[in-house]
């Protein structure tokens, strides 16, 4: 009995021994070896997601900077921005300062913007009203100093129509050449 | 006072009828216009009504006006929505060009909106594209078949350097140098 034991256990360790272990070495096989160089695996992962682009596969996100803050924006979305702002009721605009696209799969970055006509967002402003009264109080004990005010901001509402990738990737632009 | 204690409900951003997807419909439907003929609480009322009341319903043919002249009551606007709101608005004494005003803040919001204390400035159907983030996001995918504890990944390497790391750091280089000299010295 004690020498079946032994003899497993010496089985386990040659599976699984640390380094030497014939598992552990199947398992670094397992990794994924690239002998390509950064400049071709760079053309690869491009032309893939342009590719990708092309299919239109899956739902499409961007960040989106609007009056100093950052949304993430999909089709459909809602979003309220406060303060005064010119568009009116019913006006399509677009989205110019996109920092960030992306899809199920791949990601673009801009450095600090997306280049300028890769990516398309347009919104519709739905409603332009007031917002309910916020009550600013101010007290100090014992100073005899208090101060109510009350504030209403502008809040206009947008719906996200659409965020599209509309160019490829590193594709040159119609006014260069 | 707290949000908690004021008779004001909370709510989250929407739209009726997935307004903006596709076509944009104005949600004031209707706006009733009461004033006095007489009184002088009325005054800017009443000019607004001679001068721009039939050039804003010209401009806004899907909005429908109504006019009710009262006697000796304060002027009143109400406005009717798509989605069943209903606003009333007291502007008595208030001049021609603040009626106006308040008339295009009317025509333009899309409901009570005043009346509801938005929780969050945005809303989505799609929480998440690429999926929510774990802790496994973007990891190594070697680490997927790794036995672990492995010292690979297991290696603590968010610790600052300690002061003995540091002084054997130290020390080696003072090694290499002193042997670059003695190297000099030979030549």
């Amino acid at each position: 009995m004690a020498m079946i034991r032994a003899s497993l256990q010496k089985l386990s360790r040659v599976f699984h021994g640390g380094q030497a272990g014939i598992l552990s070495r199947l398992a670094t096989n397992l990794a994924p070896v690239e002998n390509k160089s950064v400049s071709e695996i760079s053309k690869d992962v491009i032309a893939e997601c342009n590719q990708l682009i092309e299919k239109n596969a899956s739902r499409n996100f961007a960040i989106v900077h609007l009056l100093g803050k950052q949304w993430r924006v999909t089709d459909g979305d809602l979003l309220v921005v406060e303060g005064i702002w010119p568009p009116n009721i019913g006006d399509q605009i677009k989205l110019d300062k996109v920092l960030l696209a992306g899809t199920k799969d791949f990601s673009l970055i801009g450095r600090p913007l997306v280049q300028p006509g890769l990516v398309n967002v347009t919104a519709t402003i739905i409603s332009k009203g007031l917002s309910h009264t916020r009550t600013h109080f101010k007290k100090k004990r014992r100073k005899q100093y208090m101060r109510i005010n009350f504030a209403r901001a502008q809040q206009t509402m947008l719906r996200i129509n659409a965020v599209e990738i509309t160019n490829k990737i590193n594709a040159k632009a119609s006014n260069e050449c | 006072m707290s949000a908690k204690n004021l008779f004001l409900n909370s709510g989250f951003v929407r739209a009726p009828l997935q307004n903006g997807v596709g076509r944009y419909v104005c949600q004031l439907q209707r706006i009733v216009l009461k004033f006095c003929k007489s009184h002088g609480g009325s005054r800017g009322m009443r000019d607004f009504i001679e001068q721009d009341l039939v050039d804003f319903a010209k401009h806004h043919p899907g909005v429908v006006v109504y006019l009710k002249p009262r006697r000796h009551r304060s002027p009143v606007i109400v406005g009717e929505y798509l989605n069943g709101d209903r606003v009333w608005m007291n502007v008595h004494n208030k001049t021609h060009e603040e009626i106006t005003k308040w008339i295009e803040v009317l025509r333009t919001q899309q409901g009570d909106i005043a009346s509801v204390r938005l929780r969050k400035y945005q809303y989505t159907d799609h929480p998440s594209i690429q999926g929510p983030w774990t802790p496994f996001t973007f990891k190594d995918p070697e680490l997927n078949t790794a036995e672990l504890p492995s010292s690979k990944f297991g290696a603590n390497n968010r610790l600052p350097m300690s002061a003995t790391e540091q002084l054997r750091l130290m020390f080696e280089k003072q090694k290499i140098s002193t042997k670059t000299e003695d190297l000099k010295i030979a030549e």
